[in-house]
Parts: C-alpha cells; sequence; structure tokens
C-alpha cells in the first residue's frame, strides 16, 4: 500500500472502530418498553437495573462474541484457503454445542458455580481441538487438508450425537436443547463477561498481529514457505486461536456460526482483502451485527424474542446472496 | 570463492519412486541457468530441494557454502526466490497486495514502507503489469496472472532466483521479455535457474544449459558449448536437430 491507500485503510478500520462503539452506546437503549434517560442516570429502578444489567451486558457480549465469531471465520477462511470455512468447518462449533448438550441431558445448572453449558462447552471444543489436531498430524508435520477432512467427519460425528441425545431426551430437557442450538445471546453477569471480553481480546489480538502471515498462507502454503513464514507453526496457531475465539463465543451465545461465513465476505467484496485491515474491520463490523440483529430480535415481535441468530440468518443470507449475484 | 549454490549428491524419493539420483552441480552469481527435461523428469522436484520445500532422502544443498538446513527461513527468503509452477487462480487480492506480499522478508512495520511500494512498482513496472495493479487477481487472464507472480519475486529482491517455468501463459513477446529480464538480473550479479521447455529461448538468453533425464542429472554445458556437442539434445526428443538460426546464432528445429 502506498501512503494515499494507507491513510485510506486507517480510515475504514475507524469508521469500523466508530460503529462498534456507538452499538455499545446505542443498542442497550433499544428494546421492548422505552427506558428514561434521567432515571438510568439517576439509577433509579427499574430502568437503570435493566439498563446495565440487562442490556447493557447482552449488547456487550453480542460485541464480543459476533466479533469473536467473525475473526475465527475469517482466521479459518485464510488457513484452509477456503471462502466457504467457518467457525463451523472444523467441528469446534459442533463439539462445543454436543458438549453442551450432554450437560443439558444430565440437567446440571451449574459447575464450580460457572453455568454449566459453558464448562460443557468448553470442554467439547477443547476435545474436539485436540482429536482433529492429532488425527491431522503425521510426522509431526500437520496439513490443512487433513485438518479440513478430520474436522469435517468430526463435525458429523458430533451433530450426530446432539441429534441421538435430543432424541432421547425427555420433552423439557430437548426443549432446553433446542433453544441453545438456535444462539442467542442473553444477559451475563459482569464477572463472567469480564473473563470473556478479556479471552477474546487478547486471542484476537494475537491473531491480528500476524495479519501478514495470513495473507501469504491464503495465498499457497508454498508460497509463504518461501518467503520466510514458517508455515507449519502458523497453521498451528491459526487452528489453536481460532478454536479459542470460536469455543469462548459459543460458550456464550450458541453457535451462531454465519456471523463468521457473512462479514468476513462482506468486507472483502467492499473493503479489502488485506487481513491487516479485513481482520480488525471483520471483528468490528461481525461485532456490530450481531448486536444490531439482537437489538432487532428483541422489538420486532415484542414482548416475544427473536434469537439473535435467526435475525442474522433470516437478513444476512439474502444479503449474501446478492453480493454473490453482483460479483458473479 | 565459495559458490552461491552447490548441490551435493542430491537425492529425492517418494515411498516406492524415485525422483532424484545423486544430483551435484554448483552456481555462482552472474550465470543464467536453463533446467530443462522431460515432463516428469524431476525439474520442479530439484527447486523445491533448493529453496527447501522438501527435504532431500541425501545428499545436500549449500547455499554460500552453508547447509540449508542451517539457514533460519527468514534469512532464507532473503537469498532464495521461488516461483511456483502455479497458485489459486481465485484470489481476492489485487495484483499490488500480491506483488507486495513478496516484500515480506524485508518488512520492518505494520504497513508497507516507501520502499516496499517503491521496489514493488519498479517489480510490476519491469513485467508490464503496473497499468492492473488495482485490479483483482481473479479477473486476470492467464498471462496477467503469471506476470503478476513474476512481479512478486523480483520484488523479493533476492541473489537466486529459482523460477520453474516463468514463461508459461506469457505471449511471444512477453516470453521474449520475461527471459531478457532474468538476463539483466543475472548480469546484475544474481544467479538465475529458470525451467524451461522452449530450448530457443535457453539457447539464446541462458548461459548455461542443465538436462535431467532419467533422475539424473545428464548434461551440464556452457551455451557456448552447446552447438559442438549436440548429443544432448536427445535426451529431450529424437525429433531434434541443431542448426543456425538467421543470424549465425545455435536454433533448434524440430520436425
Amino acid at each position: 500500500m502506498s501512503g494515499d491507500d494507507q491513510a485510506a485503510a486507517k480510515r475504514k478500520v475507524l469508521l469500523c472502530v466508530l460503529a462498534f462503539g456507538s452499538a455499545a452506546i446505542v443498542l442497550p437503549w433499544i428494546g421492548p418498553g422505552a427506558l428514561s434517560w434521567s432515571r438510568v442516570l439517576h439509577q433509579q429502578s427499574p430502568d437503570a437495573f435493566i439498563f446495565v444489567q440487562l442490556r447493557l451486558t447482552r449488547t456487550l457480549l453480542a460485541l464480543f462474541a459476533g466479533g469473536a465469531l467473525s475473526l475465527g471465520g475469517t482466521l479459518f477462511q485464510a488457513v484452509l484457503r477456503d471462502s466457504l470455512a467457518t467457525p463451523y468447518t472444523l467441528g469446534v462449533s459442533t463439539g462445543a454445542s454436543f458438549g453442551a448438550v450432554v450437560v443439558i441431558c444430565l440437567g446440571w445448572q451449574t459447575i464450580w458455580g460457572i453455568p454449566a453449558t459453558w464448562v460443557g462447552a468448553l470442554a467439547g471444543a477443547f476435545l474436539v481441538l485436540v482429536v482433529v489436531m492429532s488425527a491431522a498430524a503425521r510426522n509431526r508435520r500437520i496439513s490443512t487438508f487433513g485438518l479440513l477432512l478430520t474436522g469435517i467427519a468430526v463435525n458429523s460425528v458430533c451433530s450426530s450425537f446432539i441429534l441421538l441425545f435430543y432424541s432421547l431426551a425427555g420433552v423439557t430437557r430437548s426443549f432446553s436443547i433446542s433453544r441453545w442450538l438456535i444462539g442467542s445471546v442473553d444477559a451475563t453477569s459482569y464477572s463472567s463477561l469480564g473473563i470473556f471480553v478479556l479471552v477474546v481480546t487478547a486471542t484476537a489480538y494475537f491473531v491480528i498481529a500476524q495479519a501478514s502471515g495470513w495473507n501469504l498462507l491464503s495465498v499457497d502454503e508454498q508460497w509463504a514457505a518461501s518467503r520466510g513464514v514458517d508455515v507449519q507453526s502458523l497453521v498451528v496457531k491459526g487452528y489453536v486461536s481460532g478454536s479459542v475465539l470460536t469455543a469462548a463465543a459459543i460458550a456464550l451465545t450458541g453457535p451462531i456460526g454465519f456471523v463468521g461465513l457473512i462479514v468476513p465476505h462482506i468486507v472483502r467484496a467492499r473493503i479489502t482483502s488485506d487481513h491487516r485491515i479485513l481482520m480488525p474491520c471483520a471483528f468490528l463490523l461481525g461485532g456490530t451485527l450481531l448486536a444490531l440483529c439482537d437489538a432487532v430480535g428483541r422489538v420486532v415481535l415484542a414482548p416475544a424474542e427473536v434469537p439473535a441468530g435467526v435475525t442474522l440468518a433470516l437478513l444476512g443470507g439474502p444479503y449474501l446472496v446478492w453480493l454473490v449475484r453482483e460479483r458473479i | 570463492m565459495t559458490p552461491l549454490l552447490k548441490t551435493l549428491g542430491l537425492s529425492f524419493s517418494f515411498p516406492g519412486r524415485i525422483v532424484l539420483e545423486h544430483v551435484s552441480f554448483e552456481a555462482r552469481e552472474g550465470e543464467f541457468i536453463a533446467l530443462m527435461g522431460c515432463n516428469g523428469a524431476g525439474k520442479s522436484t530439484l527447486m523445491d530441494l533448493i529453496v527447501r520445500l522438501r527435504e532431500p532422502s541425501h545428499g545436500q544443498v549449500l547455499l554460500r557454502g552453508k547447509p540449508l538446513s542451517e539457514w533460519r527461513s527468514d534469512q532464507l527468503s532473503h537469498e532464495v526466490s521461488h516461483l511456483p509452477q502455479s497458485v489459486r487462480t481465485d484470489l481476492p487480492y489485487t495484483v499490488e497486495q500480491l506483488v507486495l506480499m513478496g516484500r515480506y522478508p524485508h518488512r520492518t512495520s505494520w504497513f508497507d514502507s516507501p520502499e516496499d511500494v517503491g521496489a514493488a512498482k519498479i517489480a510490476m513496472q519491469r513485467t508490464s503489469c503496473w497499468q492492473d495493479r488495482r485490479r483483482r487477481f481473479f479477473t486476470l487472464s492467464g498471462g496477467e496472472r503469471q506476470r503478476v507472480l513474476l512481479a512478486a519475486c523480483l520484488a523479493q529482491q533476492a541473489r537466486l532466483l529459482l523460477w520453474d517455468e516463468p514463461s508459461v501463459f506469457l505471449d511471444i513477446d512477453q516470453q521474449l521479455s520475461c527471459f531478457r529480464l532474468l538476463q539483466e538480473e543475472a548480469a546484475d550479479g544474481k544467479l538465475c535457474i529458470a525451467v524451461t521447455h522452449d530450448i530457443n529461448l535457453a539457447l539464446t538468453y541462458c548461459s548455461r544449459l542443465l538436462v535431467i533425464s532419467n533422475h539424473k542429472l545428464v548434461v551440464d554445458i556452457a551455451t557456448g558449448e552447446a552447438p559442438q556437442q549436440p548429443g544432448w539434445l536427445g535426451f529431450l526428443s529424437p525429433r531434434l536437430e541443431l542448426g543456425t538460426g538467421p543470424n549465425g546464432n545455435p536454433w533448434v528445429w524440430y520436425q
């Protein structure tokens, strides 16, 4: 990029930061039943409680979960050189779902004071990570094709187990399972939100810091290797940090993988494919989009709520089709 | 003086299939070598071994007298630039972005430095793809794509240029420009090795010919001596004849 292009790129990232920031400020005010400014500012209940404990945590969760899933999708698309890769592709998100489903079936509510579905989701994701990595490794080398193939195989195995558990569970539990599998954003405590934001931010920083490497790797492994990239270590870093991002988000929101497909494609088509710009923009816009979908879902059918995953797919699916048609 | 590149009894095999056997040669700065041989002879594998994309089964490669296995990959990429036979054609990057990726070994900051941008510009101008710099790679024709890859390799500014079929997909004029460009690089003190099937291009521009046949390096002669020892043509095809062109230069005819 020449100097002018760099300035333009920085402006675009800044715009995305503004979108993310304004979503955090504006969206908590949106929901069924208007909140009064003055009551919130003077910390009067119930408005202040609803704003601080419910709407704000929920919006922040959506912002960072959407960002994590969108960045995770961008990362997997680069590592696997497959523009259809999502956080779903390598089985991590299905593994997380399976873990959560097992926990719901066992009827556990909390483990060590943490919501049990989080523990289940993280354990499931970690298990899949270990299985896929060890199956794809041969002679201490990991091939991306091996990752892709074992990931897809593990994906179907976990999906089948989910269906099996679902059909064996009683009525109330199978309702909880299907509710979890739709993927939605709910209010959460500030302590768990804090840990989540910390993990996502640190991982996202680590991923974005290697943007030039993802650029080369997404062209070709040999292309990257003969330009001085340590391909093996970069592939492992990419897979592990992509899994951390995905598992952390899914544990709190349920599987909303579509955000990881649609946002990177929009950014590639409208802004740039250069991962140095693409990755920060995908993170910021992915978060903004999910928070926006969640806010829309709160009001369209109020008092009923449309889960964020459903709103996202209903709005995002047609847009993606239109975007693809425009490019062909 | 230590040669820039030296291979010692280089062998490579896949399980149950020998690809290269005991390939030994050395090459110095200023040479422009054509690497020739029939399909599947092992030319690309030899290139992969020299750029460390594969590990040899036996033997070793010395770069500046130091075994290749002892080079750190970031230092190696300052010395060797490799043009692969092909990359994906559906890449969403612009021409400029791809060429600038060649500057990865030289990067000092998050964004490209003015030196990076300058080197990329010169490389794009020399391969006539400067006018396409804003176009996305997947909108280019085969020949245009090839010129972008050449530019990315040039922008890397390495001492050793290993180009696997650089003139593939190029029109006649661009083929000549590509080989002239490598000749200029060699004159500038680089070592250029190009795989090619066009014997007349090799005879016109290269200083030395290597031919691989039956997994072995069977011919290693200076281009100037090629007309006196026409036996090497037989390794490429029985239907070739060595004659002279209109300027008295060696020229290969086929029947």
